[in-house]
């Protein structure tokens, strides 16, 4: 009940609203940084300026300040049955400026202190630019003031045995890259998004069929107190098709694939787009038509490629950050490796590294690829796991016990979060590989070891860890059955320690976007234990008439 | 709108030729009405099975442009059309929207913005079977809650019996707007503040938002409204006193087409006069609490009435547990002081040489636009109604109104205040003046701007209102000139203060604002004159505590910034 004029909190939330989490990669250009850059030169500027002059009477001055720009331009459309529902230019201009106050030791970024976001001018106005750099300046130096003072108050509070410095030290940075531009014809996309969204029409019994693109154009600039000054740009391209039908008892079935790349070049021609989609088709048909799982399995599971990168992802990605506790909590990371230091986390013949340094592993771009991270330090090559043992966590510039500096993985969320640490290309690799068709021999030697009269396989997975395609392989002549309607048991830390037993020499490459950016890129696994049961879901009735009838050509 | 044709049929419809002709030119409109009917069929066949049924489509176009500090910050366009799918299962009497349960009627998503038949025909058939379910469910759990508790205060109906109406005006949307037009206007008038190295932020936005509304119903209706456009040009400037207080300026234009929107040379003075308003406002004294006689200009008094009179006389606030209910029993009693009249009217287009931004030719629930006598002499006589009825009032008068994606409740469109009891606009300072003299105060407050409101209308709240006031003048009755003060916030409840009108100025004065409640944003206007009021409360307004910017604005670095006033900045 409010007469509204516009405000700018409600702007942004038109603008951050109108976002979907984005990425990227690089693309060649050869531009080289000079003054003509009006963004870097505002933030050398406005920062001089503060570095000198930024000052309440009585109050501590800043020690550290860094303004960091994202700038977004692209497309997102969304075609539905065959037609396009959405088509949106995006073109964002995004700030956010940090202030700290305090040292090294015990300084301001804690609740309000943690910065100010604010949106930029897309036009080069160096004055206009400047003017929001100013703004955003004088508040987030006001609030870090507040800031150090309300941590200090509620560490007061606390006893902390070996307290840990709140930001480390890192060597300045020049590194000035070329922007990133869109190379793409949108309109032969957004009809790849139509033909491929309309191949609903071969079967009446499709109840959504979706397609979308999300082409978008990253360049980011840092600059801080401490001499660092980065500019980077990035390429993403991503398209993407969801599908999904009921079985006859009302079991809702889903497929969808999604291409996500940082080259132009790679993304599926538009056949090999539509083979794609056809293939989900076909396996939607078939899942109908193929029975439950058994009530319950426990044996040996082996996961494709594929499927197993949600498993790293979610069970060690996620882990081996090294991210601070809250305030006063002795605990060295909060993911579940917090006491693992040290100590075995995965089978001895498997090694994780972090390296956002490659572009590419076998001629396909990986999307956690930059030089420097959201920080301003250089990107690393980090030994997470060392023949299953954890030897490493990944470090943004907040140190926790035992890791004192960053190894470059600060990285902020899309639009402009503030950093932390992130994954980059996360690459597991066996040292005693075997190939898919020896694993598969060995599932079925390990169910005839335990006269089971089949093993599973894990073809695709789908969101929460839930099989989407799995296949009964039957001991006694090695055939696969497909089956519907299937949930793991105890997929856990604990069993990727203690039961899996080989992995592949092939690899799979998956291109994230959430949180920030990244790549998993992993082997097929052998469990010989894993239980697989029916998934506790309730089915839908079936929709209660029939699709309508198409008046155009199949 | 001599053009308009409307009939009205008493149920069903059938294909005539020219009817057929207009179906075939519009392949979205043909499709609701199939995939309308083969839901109607074969929902029809299942228990429960729905009564009601509608299909809603606003496609929209919007271009907006954001600029500050003479920059371009966002340009964006974008087209939707958003689908409503509207399903009542049980009868008028009692249905799934019962209580609180209004949302459990809708199901939205969003439709192929080009005519593909098919791809429109299965989304609104996955939103039908999707609705189904919603509707079917929540009907069963009301039918069995209603056999449990007590009897309700109002046993109205729960929808109205309404004529289905057919009205084909099939204009479309016609070209988008010049974009890189729109980015002119916000840098321009953006830019301007760069003189004023006190004017420490601005932000200008221009939205031109284009509507047109398709609509099938079960009953029979069918409706292609003429595309609809509002443009809002909205001028926001801010600066901050010394003990911390934000002080902020809007002008907002409102307009029904982008050549309607004021000369340059006058938005151009509106911008000058922000700036040397917060120049003004900066160093005006902050005000103390009050009680004494105001005056409230024609603009103040139009977003006062919105807020106090407006919401209250919503049809559905009158019907609820929740509800505050400050109207309900007072039909044909008095409620404002006896020379007021309040009308909603909907179908007037312009007040004044003024586009008027609630003016629409349907509402949302497809009943055509109804003016309504809401006051007469300061008498009750109606509220805004949807097809929710309530005590009293059994049908929809036009006034059901909502965001695509959201119910339709009563809302208002245009409120407009006249009075019998006015005097020349030249006299009314005099007669404020009168009246601090004669309640023997030191001063009165004038109230040249707002900024605007809000108002609570429910029973766990207060049932209080306030209004943001930007520009407020200390009046004095002893010759001295008038004040600016800063910090004002009217308190208040509605009843007591609106009884507090003596007499009114003549000339009208237009509002025209984005409103806001539980069906989402509508745009509306209030008009209305110049107000005396004997007796109004008036409030600190809380603020921060934060100085002003420490270091002097860019291109400013050189100068004293807090006592210049207009400075050529080097741009």
């Amino acid at each position: 009940m409010i007469f509204r004029s516009a405000t700018r909190a409600m702007v942004l939330a038109l603008l951050i609203l109108r976002l979907v989490p984005p990425t990227l990669a690089q693309q060649k250009e050869s531009h080289s940084y000079s003054d003509d850059d009006q963004v870097l030169r505002a933030m050398r500027i406005e920062l001089e300026r503060s570095k000198s002059k930024l000052k309440l009477e009585g109050m501590a001055v800043p020690y550290y300040i860094d303004y960091r720009v994202i700038d977004i331009n692209g497309c997102v459309a969304e075609a539905v049955f065959g037609a396009v529902r959405a088509n949106i230019p995006v073109r964002l201009r995004f700030l956010r400026v940090v202030v700290r106050v305090g040292d090294y030791k015990q300084d301001s970024f804690f609740g309000q202190g943690i910065g100010v976001l604010d949106f930029m001018p897309l036009d080069d106005d160096l004055l206009a630019l400047r003017h929001q750099i100013w703004l955003a300046t004088d508040k987030a130096y006001k609030d870090a003031t507040e800031a150090l003072a309300a941590k200090q108050a509620q560490l007061k509070q606390y006893s902390v045995d070996q307290p840990v410095d709140d930001f480390a030290r890192a060597e300045p940075v020049v590194s000035i890259g070329p922007l990133a531009k869109l190379d793409s014809d949108l309109q032969s996309w957004l009809k790849v998004l139509q033909d491929a969204s309309a191949m609903y029409k071969s079967d009446p019994q499709i109840e959504s069929s979706e397609a979308g693109l999300n082409f978008l154009a990253l360049n980011r600039y840092f600059a801080n107190s401490e001499g660092t000054i980065v500019r980077s740009g990035q390429t993403l391209y991503d398209l993407h098709i969801a599908l999904s039908t009921q079985a006859a008892d009302g079991m809702r079935l889903d497929r969808s694939h999604s291409d996500m790349v940082p080259d132009i070049k790679e993304l599926p021609s538009r056949e090999a787009f539509l083979a794609r989609t056809s293939q989900l088709l076909a396996t939607l048909k078939e899942l109908r038509k193929v029975p439950v799982v058994d009530e319950e399995y426990r044996g040996p599971v082996l996961f494709s490629a594929d499927a197993a990168s949600a498993v790293f992802s979610d069970l060690v990605g996620e882990n081996v950050l090294g991210l601070k506790p809250e305030l006063g909590q002795p605990a060295r990371t909060t993911g579940a490796f917090a006491t693992s230091y040290k100590t075995r986390i995965l089978p001895d013949f498997l090694s994780v590294v972090d390296d956002p340094t490659i572009p590419s592993i076998n001629g396909q771009g990986l999307m956690g690829k930059y030089d420097v991270d959201d920080e301003g330090v250089r990107a690393m090559r980090v030994s997470v796991i060392e023949d299953g043992k954890l030897v490493n966590y990944l470090m943004g510039r907040e140190p926790i016990r035992d890791f004192p500096a960053s190894n470059g993985h600060g990285r902020a969320k899309v639009p402009q979060n503030y950093p932390g640490p992130s994954l980059g290309n996360l690459i597991v690799r066996s040292s005693a590989p075997l190939s898919p068709a020896e694993l598969k021999k060995k599932l079925i030697e390990l169910c005839r070891q335990r006269e089971l009269p089949y093993g599973y396989y894990v073809d695709t997975m789908g969101p929460q860890r839930m099989p989407r395609l799995l296949y009964k392989l039957w001991t006694k002549d090695g055939h696969e059955e497909l089956v519907r309607g299937a949930m793991f048991g105890d997929l856990d830390a604990r069993a990727l320690r203690n039961d899996l037993v080989a992995a592949g020499d092939d690899v799979h490459i998956e291109n994230l976007t959430q949180n920030v950016p990244h790549s998993i890129v992993n082997p097929s696994i052998l469990f010989d234990e894993l239980t697989v049961k029916r998934a506790n879901v309730n089915n839908d009735n079936l929709p209660d008439y029939a699709a309508p009838a198409l008046v155009s050509a199949k | 709108m001599g053009w308009l044709i409307v009939i009205c049929l008493a149920s069903g419809v059938d294909g005539s030729v020219s009817e057929q002709d207009r179906k075939e030119k519009d392949p979205l409109i043909s499709t609701m009405q199939q995939e309308l009917e083969r839901a109607r069929t074969e929902l029809g066949k299942l228990n429960p099975a729905p009564y009601f049924m509608g299909y809603s489509v606003h496609d929209q176009s919007i271009a907006l442009a954001v600029g500050s500090q003479g920059s371009v910050v966002n340009s964006t366009r974008s087209r939707t059309r958003v689908a409503d799918v509207i399903m009542r299962i049980g009868t008028p009497a009692l249905d799934n929207t019962h209580q609180g349960n209004r949302f459990s009627a809708i199901s939205s998503g969003l439709l192929p913005l080009n005519d593909d038949r098919d791809a429109i025909a299965h989304v609104l058939w996955q939103l039908t079977y999707e609705e189904y379910r919603k509707a079917s469910q929540a009907y069963l759990n009301i039918k069995t809650g209603t056999r449990v508790r007590a009897p309700e205060e109002d046993t109205s109906p729960d929808f109205s019996q309404e004529t289905p109406h057919i009205d084909s005006n099939n204009r479309e949307l016609g070209p988008a707007p010049d974009q890189q037009a729109l980015e002119k206007i916000v840098a321009r008038y953006s830019g301007q503040f760069g003189k004023y190295p006190y004017v420490y932020s601005s932000l200008v936005m221009i939205t031109v938002l284009r509507t047109q509304f398709r609509f099938v119903s079960s009953e029979g209706s069918h409706l292609t409204t003429p595309a609809n456009t509002v443009v809002r040009l909205a001028i926001q400037a801010g600066t901050r006193a010394e003990d911390g207080m934000d002080l902020i300026r809007v002008e907002t234009f409102q307009v029904g087409n982008t050549d309607h929107l004021p000369a340059e040379a006058e938005i151009t003075a509106r911008v000058e006069k922000m700036a040397s308003d917060l120049k003004a406002l900066r160093d005006a004294p902050v005000a103390e609490p009050f009680d004494g006689p105001a005056l409230l200009s024609g603009r103040a008094a139009a977003v006062f009435f919105h807020e106090v009179v407006g919401h209250r006389l919503e049809g559905n606030h009158q019907r609820g547990e929740l509800e505050g209910q400050t109207f309900t029993k007072q039909v044909n009693q008095r409620v404002l002081p006896d020379f007021l009249s309040v009308i909603d009217d909907p179908t007037q287009r312009v007040l004044n040489g003024m586009d008027l931004g609630g003016w629409y030719l349907y509402d949302d629930e497809g009943t055509p636009a109804g003016r309504v006598e809401l006051v007469k002499d300061g008498i009750l006589k109606s509220f805004l109604m949807s097809r929710m009825p309530i005590n009293n009032f059994a049908g929809s008068n036009g006034h059901g109104r909502a965001q695509a994606g959201l119910m339709a409740m009563g809302r208002q469109g245009n409120l407009l205040v006249s009075s019998s009891h006015t005097i020349k606009d030249s006299e009314l300072r005099r007669q404020l003046i009168d009246q601090i003299t004669k309640q023997g105060k030191p001063y009165g407050l004038y109230f040249e701007d707002i900024q605007g409101g809000f108002t609570l209308t429910q029973r766990v709240m207060p049932q209080v209102f306030q209004v943001l006031p930007v520009l407020v003048w200390r009046v004095y009755s002893d010759g001295r000139p008038d004040e600016l003060v800063r910090g004002v916030d009217i308190v208040g409840t509605p009843l007591a203060v609106i009884n507090r009108i003596l007499l009114t100025g003549e000339k009208t004065e237009v509002f025209n604002g984005m409103c806001g409640a539980e069906s989402g944003t509508v745009p509306v206007s209030a008009a209305a004159p110049a107000m005396l009021f004997s007796e109004i409360e008036v409030q600190k307004r809380g603020h921060s505590l934060n100085r002003p910017p420490i270091l002097p604005p860019p291109g400013f670095e050189t100068v004293d910034t807090t006592h210049s006033s207009k400075v050529g900045g080097p741009r």
